[in-house]
């Protein structure tokens, strides 16, 4: 099976270091969720896989060999920055750019038909592009990433300007590609999106790649603490009962005085933790605190103050 | 399947093609082609068919009859004389609507005669009239000395003189052929420049729209720099074949200037030529520079310099090669690419070209495409996906892409 290797990517503009040493891999049939904050580098790295940059050091490499022009042309590829011939009729446009990948113009035209109609703007094929409202200009804009039948999907920020039922297709679609063997990368700042649809996740920040894996992998990293809530009891009560409990730390949870973080770091110590607390209060919650992707990300961000207040 | 270029070609041509706004206009030009044409052919007059020359002669001189029906007449077909008395001579003379009109009448005497013109003398008239008249006095003193005037006539008749010239004469330009030049070249001038804005604004319109960045992401800037400049020539010289071939069927089919002795066919084939080689030129010229702005409203800042070099070869051939078409700085000139275009054209149409000139012309400026190409692709490479202000040219040229 075909995967896309990302191998060792870096890149300077000037004396900004855009990617340092970025390496990951999205396998064949798998969707992978490409997340960062402002400025980190997935622009750029999403760039350079299709050629449009070159890369100062590194490699891209498809199927096991480099991705060249040739291959380049069974990638679909939706830039962040939208491109499309203002102009120019949906169903022409969408015809030039199958055709400039390579499809016969007999292919092209059913295609055509195909994807405006299965991303519900095969109404407007006969309009030019800047007559159509943004999200079925977005819709055009995915089509033309989808019509040549890719089988590599590169999409930067595909989901940003799309309606709920437009992202509902479009999660569908990608699904859909997945399932048929295509390796598919996409970037979004909608962490619940990426949570929902990803098979692993990439966190990017300052050009290198800091957390790959599945979100139960990302969640796992040891970091996530038990939560213990109660009732019945003062705080400073339970609190002085923890602290005799060995190889645990306590912290507070934000915003709510009957509850604690437990940090394990001798096994087993939230067991003895929960009987200690049983004994003199009633427990209400006793369950590791599994981080969100967005926490998960703060974590990652939060760690670069530089990076932190532009973190999604 | 097309290769890239192709494509790219293809849609460039089309898109410019198939619109309500040039299929308009086009037919406008090619409409007033044609009324220019006629214009012409009904405003130029034909030329007057010559009619004679028609003296009146008092009997009293007949004798001058056959001298003045030999007279060369100049741009009238002979001269007719006809026996008038004083009476009739007077009153037809004064009569501005007699047909075929009477040009004046003679009377005197055969060695002094007496010319009566309705009112402004005509030296024409008095030329032959004296001529006739010291003819007569000739034969009249001949034929009193015994000699036979017929033998004289005739002797006369038999001389001739022969010319030869130290100065070999300047060329002389012909107005007809001026026209056709300034056509030609006036023609390239109008396509040049609306191809190269066109190239200008297509390659800006995919920088500003982004869309270049997904074509980038499939073909080789230099095949999309190629496509879009192959694509807006052919709808050029589309264009140009339209209104040219309109032009020349209005002159050849109509017979405007049925004077000229220009091969028209050749003209246009060598405007053809010249077309390609320019466009080639100032193209890859237009398409390299506009790439290092992202505005439509920027274009004019790097297509400015380029109708100004447009511009200066127009002009230089459109004065100077007229002026001195065997000077040693037009030959010069139209030895240089960016003047070769339009100065070759001029100078062949008004015939000053030696033998040799316009195919090493022809092979310059072919030399130079394959350096403006890398030139242009270098350029266009560095510059198109970048955004914001304008780009130093020199930043295009040695930065990393």
């Amino acid at each position: 099976m075909s995967t896309l290797e990302i191998d060792g990517l870096s890149k300077s503009f000037g004396p900004v270091h855009a990617l340092r040493d970025l390496s990951f891999e999205v396998r064949a049939g798998e969707i992978f969720g490409f997340v960062g904050s402002n400025g980190a580098g997935k622009t750029t790295a999403m760039r350079i896989m299709l050629g449009v940059l070159a890369a100062d050091a590194g490699e891209v490499r498809w199927d096991g060999a480099a991705l060249d022009l040739e291959a380049r042309r069974e990638v679909g590829y939706m830039p962040e920055e939208r491109g499309l011939y203002p102009k120019m009729k949906v169903a022409d446009q969408l015809q030039f750019f199958a055709e400039l990948h390579g499809m016969t113009a007999v292919e092209a035209r059913e295609a055509v038909e195909r994807w405006t109609d299965r991303l519900g703007v095969g109404h407007r094929r006969g309009d030019a592009v800047e007559k159509l409202s943004l999200g079925n200009q977005q819709r055009v804009q995915l089509a033309a990433a989808l019509v040549h039948n890719p089988r590599v999907l590169v999409l930067d920020e595909p989901f940003s300007g799309l309606d709920p039922v437009a992202v509902d297709v479009m999660s569908e679609v990608l699904r859909e590609r997945a399932a048929a063997g295509v390796p598919v990368i996409f970037s979004s700042h909608q962490l619940d999106l990426v949570e929902r649809l990803c098979d692993r996740v990439g966190i990017i920040s300052e050009g290198s790649m800091v957390a790959t894996g599945t979100i139960p992998e990302l969640r796992a990293t040891g970091r996530a603490p038990w939560l213990l809530a109660w009732r019945g009891a003062e705080a400073a009560t339970v609190r002085a009962a923890l602290a005799a409990v060995p190889g645990l730390s306590v912290t507070d949870v934000e915003g709510r005085a009957d509850a604690v973080h437990l940090a394990v770091t001798d096994e087993g110590a939230e067991q003895a933790a929960l009987r200690a607390v049983l004994g003199i209060a009633e427990v209400t919650e006793f369950a590791p605190d599994l981080p969100s992707l967005a926490d998960l990300f703060r974590d990652v961000v939060s760690d670069r103050p530089d990076l932190a207040e532009v973190s999604a | 399947m097309r290769g890239p270029i192709l494509t790219v070609a293809r849609r460039e041509f089309m898109t410019r093609m198939v619109t309500k706004s040039n299929i308009i206009s086009l037919a406008v030009m090619v409409g007033a082609i044609i009324a220019f044409g006629i214009a012409g052919k009904i405003l130029v007059p034909d030329e007057i068919e010559p009619e004679p020359l028609r003296l009146g002669l008092d009997p009293a001189v007949s004798e001058l009859a056959t001298h003045l029906e030999a007279a060369p007449a100049g741009a009238a077909a002979g001269v007719t004389v006809e026996e008038l008395d004083e009476a009739a001579a007077r009153a037809e003379l004064a009569d501005p609507d007699s047909d075929p009109r009477l040009e004046a009448w003679v009377t005197g005497e055969v060695s002094a005669p007496t010319v009566v013109f309705e009112k402004d003398p005509d030296a024409e008239v008095l030329a032959i009239v004296e001529q006739a008249a010291r003819a007569a006095t000739t034969a009249r003193a001949v034929a009193d000395m015994g000699g036979d005037p017929a033998a004289l006539e005739s002797a006369l008749a038999g001389v001739a003189v022969t010319v030869d010239q130290v100065v070999e004469p300047e060329t002389e330009i012909d107005p007809g052929q001026m026209i056709v030049s300034v056509v030609v070249v006036s023609l390239l001038l109008f396509a040049l420049i609306g191809s190269g804005s066109m190239i200008a604004m297509g390659v800006v319109e995919e920088k500003t729209s982004r869309v270049v960045e997904i074509l980038l992401s499939t073909i080789r800037p230099g095949q999309l720099l190629a496509g879009k400049i192959l694509g807006i020539g052919a709808y050029g010289l589309f264009q140009i074949a339209v209104l040219g071939g309109a032009a020349t069927g209005v002159v050849a089919g109509l017979g405007v200037f049925p004077d000229l002795e220009i091969n028209l066919g050749l003209t246009f084939l060598l405007t053809v030529v010249w077309f390609l080689l320019g466009f080639g030129v100032f193209a890859l010229l237009f398409g390299g520079f506009a790439a290092l702005v992202s505005r439509q409203e920027d274009i004019g800042s790097v297509t400015t310099p380029l109708m100004f070099a447009l511009f200066v070869p127009f002009y230089v051939s459109f004065f100077l090669v007229p002026a001195q078409p065997d000077s040693t700085l037009t030959k010069v000139l139209s030895q240089i690419p960016f003047f070769a275009p339009f100065m070759m054209p001029t100078r062949a149409a008004v015939g000053s070209l030696e033998a040799w000139e316009m195919p090493l012309a022809l092979l310059l400026t072919a030399l130079t495409i394959p350096v403006l190409v890398w030139i242009s692709a270098r350029v266009y490479r560095r510059a198109v996906l970048h955004t914001g202000g304008r780009m130093k040219l020199s930043e295009a040229l040695r930065g990393p892409r």
